[in-house]
């Protein structure tokens, strides 16, 4: 057996980090690790779901002694009601991402800081929507498109437009169970509405609610903010990349986006990328201009621009630890507060830049539309001057870096596909050669890998230990978010991380020349991967809910994800859960959760805290649904 | 839907037990110590020698490595025990074949081919690696009709795709009269599924001849066989479950199985097709494996491809014979000035061939006048000595010999095909300006059949004939300012590096210094690239740092050094596809050399097969070396170790070839007249003893040398 080399082990990402902590613990700086353990015991009420401050007559908490609050809500009603305000928040999050992209979009001109670089994206989607596009300026359209767009936020009747891309099964079920959602906002307002007090105390529609707020997502607002997304900044093709911290240069300005819209990363790239900057910061003793980035933005950015990734959630902090960073820029989600206390034992400069995201302590440059460019400039030339401020003796750079390629979108994983059809007997532009090479038996499955970081369980070990195995079974797995980062450094989007694989994986990846995990983006693009399965299963001639494809979040922690796992069963698709959903006070909702959800829409959750565990009930859950079909 | 696992598992259990059966069988009938060798080969049984590295002497050897294989048929839906059963299946079928081998070497008595030589597979090294092979298919079953069979046959055969036959596609290609056999690249392999053994063999041979693939080394033996055999199969309905087994071999290995049975079939992209339209196979087949023909379009009423290059013309059905030992014949290639040539301009001097009778001898001429920017007189005799290549491609013609003696035959159905003298014109226009169009510029073929006219003319080319010669004896790896290497066989061995220089041709024979040069400057990033010769190491025994340092980055830093005239000091490496291994025979203190060609033994009791398998794959091996048949009369052939004096035995054939310039060579060395003479041959002997008891009788100049260890 040929030995295969420069991978980075989990182990090899743990020194690392036990290095930056070492530094941290020089400077007295406190890291989530130490929060981590001043927040134990963590309490076990909240962890439950079961304590209740809907109201100000409580709290109430739950016990075999007070079975319910003083309203008389049970155990059932609080969790539930909490599981869907935690979906709400998510949908609200994400959707609300979707929409500042769609006033990006109505703001888009020819000769301003945001153009249309994707047209046939938009003149697609036009069609979609029945736009006017013939002799009409491009502005024209986009500016109606992302009107309606905008319309779906707030539109007094009706369901949400995008539902109409899903099967025909998906669209007659949700129709008939009364989960198809109407506008993006009214259905974050409902949830609210339903779970304040004296309102919804039966589980179950408190849980058909949060599958409907969660459609309200990935169906809506998130798709809305993929779609528009890549007619702004391109649709995302395959290309290279490197992750991990050991992207940060050690002679080069380091400037870190941080976050979630891409709206403002692209601008300071664009920035960063003139010859007026790059001079100036080589008046300055540097070499260049690095720009990296963490979490979503980094996932945005590296898709369109090759941008290297320094990591994902958990790594924040690391990435300021290695006192290389003139300045991280974050926009809104998932950043940490307490950057804000870090930087101030570096010389890293903390800026923030959305009124979505304000924290004490960083410096505050509220993102315009209009001045966009102007702005990202300016940071820019605050990071080069903070370059000389760098304490050069107390940098540490971690070495370990892994190339990665990137960037598949449905559109560029048809194109692969294309590669392998034969002309003389089938036509290109469909998901056949992926079902033939499932049927076949040759891949068992797919499993779509997202999902957070979670200090619960130890960070990275269950993404990459669980993709490594499915890899070992045949099964593909399309990556996103945190779980697509955690991939990235350790190697598995590497194209020659198919060495690591099954043979009939390995046999798919060289025939079609990816790697074995498909990195589809940020975390707002898990909508990319509904239709993705969608698409699959109509060009099966199957619902979604027969496929054996399957989600999965290991390590999830965002009210976000909450969101995703519920469109995600909503769609048929079910979905491994590496940490309980804060319900467990509830066996009703528990029950809701794994199996009453599979009366609804076919699917549900399957919830295990050991990823060996989760990962070998994935293989079983995915042969048993090649098994019904007959494959 | 039967599962298309399901279905590998059925079938490779078949083939186990059929295995089985014919295993016991066997051995109750010779018993377990029963000698068991295939024949010509020094890689044994080359299918468990490359899964599981078993040396099989006996009838008792297979049976262990038999019990071995079993293990291979593992039935769990994954795709990697899936491979393994298919390759198992090859080891059991190898194993139904053996046995009859065991039996005696020729148990298909020339009804089929069955197990394929060494020599065989080491003859498809250059043609592969020039792509005038651009692949293999086998063809498994019956063809719904036998037109259908020989169509199909014939398309791949005029793109040059080798054809392995299995099965009753082989009587259907017998009805129609299908001329078969390894010259004409349709080789029909045997009646049974199993026989298949024998082309998955031929594979594996091909991998450690020319790749160097070490037996047992999965790894290595997988990606050579994806990466560069180039073949395929097309099964016909119906493909039984025995069949399909074997297709997860073929398809572990990278080779598509195209099929028009649906039934129970699933498509697996560019794995398994399809095509129910079998008219479709040749081109979905060549798609679904890559393979791109090389087209060249050429204006003539038979067909042209490298696959009839080793057709024969046999007398009764020939209708016009060229013959240079009665008449003047002639062949030339010469430069004329851009403005004198007419291009594409074919004229014939003299009758054509409908004015001479059926099977008429008579003279011939050719005259190709090149003209280019680029143009040099040293490329003319490299045009020319592919005249033979380009001419043998046609249907229905043989061409042999060179410069003023030919031998040409055009059949009686090329020339009932329209097929007449111009043709001739036509494919040494179109191939001379598709090969060296970088050079080329114009060109204008003559043709003469006029007695008197080829009279002046053949002593106007016999001029230039002396005058080539001439410049080629002044051609000296002192005189040249550089040398070249050639990585043409990189493709197929990929750490073999070949220095090419005036004394030394390529060791396949097909590469001259001239060629190489020609082919630098045809193309100046392909396969020939100038080496310098500027920094001497000793010039003696020939090693230069620019050479060393040549090799070393051709070789991807396999190769640090390498003696040009020595065969014992990092000699140069092989891949596979020499003319010619030469070996050090230890009593006589000289070296024993055989040809591919020669089937028999030698005095150091290894055949050409096992001789060859000793070098080749680009490694070292001093004492043995792979070389052209023109090194043995040069003044460099082992120089370090005293030169062609030391050559103790050759097969007669490859002494009768060499030997003018060998005589030459050792008159002028060591003033030792007829030297050819004093070298042994089969006809005296292939045993060590009776070789130095001749060596002593002539008074060989090797018994005097210097030991060689």
């Amino acid at each position: 057996m040929r030995e295969i080399k420069g991978f980075t082990t989990i182990e090899e990402m743990e020194a690392d980090a036990a290095r930056l902590k070492e530094i941290a613990c020089e400077l007295c700086a406190e890291t989530w690790e130490d929060r981590k353990t001043s927040q134990q015991p963590q309490c076990k009420f909240g962890e439950e779901g079961i304590c209740c401050r809907i109201c100000s007559m409580g709290p109430c908490r739950v016990t075999p002694k007070a079975p319910r609050g003083i309203c008389g809500a049970d155990a059932h009603a609080i969790a539930g009601r909490h599981y869907l305000r935690m979906a709400a928040a998510g949908s609200a999050a994400h959707s609300d991402h979707g929409r500042e992209i769609a006033h990006v979009l109505h703001k888009a001109s020819r000769d301003g800081s945001y153009q249309v670089k994707d047209e046939g994206r938009l003149l697609a989607l036009a069609a979609e929507w029945g736009v006017e596009t013939v002799d009409r300026d491009i502005y024209d359209v986009a500016h109606e498109v992302a009107d309606i767009g905008l319309m779906e936020y707030g539109k007094p009747f009706g369901t949400l437009k995008f539902l109409e891309r899903a099967t025909e099964e998906r669209q007659k079920l949700w129709a008939a169970e009364g989960i198809a959602p109407r506008a993006i906002d009214r259905e974050v307002a409902t949830s609210l509405h339903m779970t304040n007090m004296g309102n919804t105390s039966d589980a179950e529609v408190l849980v058909r609610q949060s599958l409907r707020v969660g459609m309200a997502d990935g169906w809506g607002g998130s798709m809305m903010g993929t779609e528009f997304t890549d007619i702004l900044f391109g649709t995302p093709t395959a290309r290279t990349t490197q992750g991990n911290l050991g992207v940060l240069e050690a002679d080069q300005v380091n400037i870190i986006v941080h976050g979630h819209d891409p709206a403002f990363s692209e601008m300071v790239v664009v920035a960063a990328e003139t010859k007026e900057m790059i001079d100036y910061a080589k008046s300055k003793g540097a070499a260049g201009i690095n720009i990296a980035g963490l979490c979503c933005t980094a996932n945005e950015a590296t898709m369109r621009h090759g941008v290297r990734m320094a990591g994902n959630f958990l790594q924040q902090e690391n990435a300021m630890l290695t006192g290389a960073v003139e300045m991280i820029c974050v926009d809104v989600q998932c950043i940490f507060p307490a950057l804000s206390r870090l930087a101030d034992c570096f010389h890293t400069k903390f800026v923030t830049t959305s009124p979505i995201c304000r924290i004490p302590g960083s410096i505050y440059v509220e993102f315009k539309t209009e001045t966009a460019f102007e702005q990202a400039r300016g940071l820019v030339e605050m990071a080069i001057d903070n370059y000389e401020n760098r304490k050069r003796d107390k940098v540490f750079i971690p070495t370990h870096t892994q190339d990665a390629v990137v960037g598949y979108p449905c559109d560029q994983i048809i194109r692969e596909l294309d590669g392998v059809t034969n002309s003389h007997l089938e036509d290109r532009g469909s998901y056949r050669p992926a079902i033939d090479a499932i049927r076949s038996g040759v891949l068992r499955g797919a499993v779509a890998m997202v999902g957070c970081n979670n200090p619960k369980v130890r960070p990275d070990y269950s993404h990459i230990q669980i993709m490594k195995e499915l890899m070992e079974n045949d099964i593909l797995v399309v990556a996103s978010g945190c779980a697509a980062q955690a991939a990235t450094k350790a190697g598995l989007l590497r194209l020659d991380a198919k060495e690591l694989c099954g043979d009939g994986l390995k046999r798919v990846c060289t025939l079609v020349g990816i790697p074995p995990v498909l990195h589809m983006g940020a975390c707002v693009d898990i909508s990319r991967m509904m239709l993705l399965v969608t698409g699959i299963a109509k060009d099966w001639g199957v619902d979604v809910t027969r496929l054996p494809i399957v989600g999965c979040a290991p390590e999830w922690m965002s009210e976000k994800a909450v969101a995703i796992a519920n469109y995600v069963v909503a769609t048929g698709i079910d979905t491994y859960l590496g940490i309980e959903p804060q319900v467990k006070g509830s066996t009703q909702m528990m029950e809701l959760i794994t199996e009453g959800t599979r009366k609804i829409t076919g699917a549900g959750y399957i919830i295990n805290k050991d990823p060996h565990a989760l990962v070998e009930s994935i293989i079983a859950g995915i042969e048993k649904k090649r098994g019904l079909l007959g494959i | 839907m039967k599962k298309l696992f399901d279905r590998v598992f059925d079938g490779a259990d078949e083939m186990f037990a059929l295995a089985q059966k014919t295993i016991d069988e066997t051995i109750a009938e010779l018993g377990e110590s029963a000698p068991l060798a295939m024949p010509n080969t020094a890689y044994g049984l080359a299918v468990y020698s490359a899964y599981l590295a078993k040396n099989i002497n006996t009838l008792g050897d297979l049976k262990a490595a038999f019990e071995e294989a079993k293990a291979w048929n593992r039935h769990d839906p994954r795709l990697k025990h899936v491979f393994s059963t298919g390759m198992g299946t090859f080891m059991a079928a190898e194993t139904i074949e053996a046995c009859k081998y065991a039996k005696g070497p020729d148990p298909y008595k020339g009804e089929y081919h069955g197990h394929l030589t060494d020599a065989e597979v080491r003859e498809l090294g250059v043609p592969l690696v020039t792509d005038d092979i651009p692949g293999f298919v086998v063809i498994h079953g019956a063809a719904p009709s036998d037109e259908e069979a020989i169509e199909l046959i014939k398309g791949y055969q005029t793109r040059g795709i080798f054809v392995f036959l299995l099965g009753e596609v082989i009587e259907q290609a017998r009805r129609k009269e299908l001329n078969m056999g390894f010259p004409v690249r349709v080789v029909a392999v045997g009646p049974d599924i199993w026989q298949v053994a024998h082309i998955i063999s031929f594979v594996y041979r091909a991998a450690m001849i020319f790749g160097a693939v070490q037996p047992g080394d999965r790894w290595e033996f997988d990606d050579y066989t994806f990466y560069r055999i180039h073949a395929f199969v097309n099964a016909f309905d119906p493909v039984s479950d025995i069949v399909v087994a074997c297709g997860a071999g073929a398809i572990a290995m990278g080779f598509p199985v195209i099929t028009d049975d649906e039934k129970d079939m699933w498509r697996v992209p560019k794995s398994i097709l399809i095509q129910k339209d079998t008219a479709n196979f040749i081109e979905t087949s060549l798609e679904a494996r890559d393979i791109k023909i090389k087209i060249t379009n050429i204006d003539i009423p038979v067909a042209f491809s490298t696959a009839f290059e080793g057709e024969i013309v046999r007398k009764k059905d020939m209708r016009i014979d060229v013959d240079g030992s009665k008449f003047e014949t002639f062949e030339l290639v010469r430069t004329a000035e851009l403005h004198e040539i007419e291009d594409h301009c074919i004229e014939l001097i003299g009758p054509d061939f409908d004015t001479f009778e059926a099977g008429s001898s008579i003279g011939f001429g050719m005259i190709a006048e090149v003209g280019g920017k680029n143009m040099q007189s040293d490329f003319e005799p490299v045009f020319e000595r592919n005249f033979h290549n380009f001419l043998n491609c046609v249907e229905g013609v043989m061409h042999t010999g060179q410069r003023d003696v030919l031998r040409i035959r055009v059949s009686s159905a090329a020339y009932d095909a329209g097929f007449r003298a111009k043709h001739f014109g036509e494919v040494l226009y179109a191939k001379i300006m598709s090969e060296y169009d970088a050079v080329v510029d114009k060109c204008q073929v003559t043709i003469i059949t006029d007695p008197d006219v080829l009279k002046k003319e053949r002593a106007d080319a016999k001029k230039l004939y002396d005058k080539r010669d001439e410049r080629l004896g002044s051609l000296t790896d002192e005189s040249v300012e550089v040398f070249y290497n050639c990585i043409l066989c990189q493709s197929f061995s990929p750490s073999h590096v070949c220095i090419v220089t005036p004394e030394r041709l390529g060791l396949c024979g097909a590469v001259s210094w001239l060629d190489a040069k020609a082919t630098n400057q045809l193309d100046p990033n392909g396969p020939c690239q100038v080496v310098t010769k500027e920094r001497v190491i000793d010039e003696n025994i020939g090693i230069w740092e620019d050479v060393n340092e040549c090799v070393f980055k051709s070789s991807h830093g396999s190769l640090e050094q390498v003696t040009l005239y020595s065969i014992m000091n990092d000699p140069m490496t092989s891949c596979g596809c020499f003319e010619c291994i030469c070996g050090i025979e230890p009593f006589s203190n000289g070296v024993v050399i055989v040809n591919r060609e020669h089937q028999g033994m030698t005095p150091l009791g290894m055949s050409f097969a096992e001789m060859a398998s000793m070098t080749g794959g680009g490694v070292q091996t001093p004492g043995f070396m792979g070389h052209g048949k023109q090194f043995i009369s040069s003044r460099k052939f082992m120089k370090a170790e005293g030169g062609p004096a030391r050559i103790v035995w050759m097969p007669k054939a490859l002494k009768d070839l060499v030997r003018p310039k060998l005589d030459r060579t050792a008159q002028d060395l060591y003033g030792i007249e007829g030297f050819t003479d004093k070298i042994a041959d089969e006809s005296v002997t292939d045993e060590a003893e009776a070789l130095l008891a001749y060596l002593a009788e002539q008074a060989h100049p090797a018994l005097e040398m210097e030991p060689l260890i």
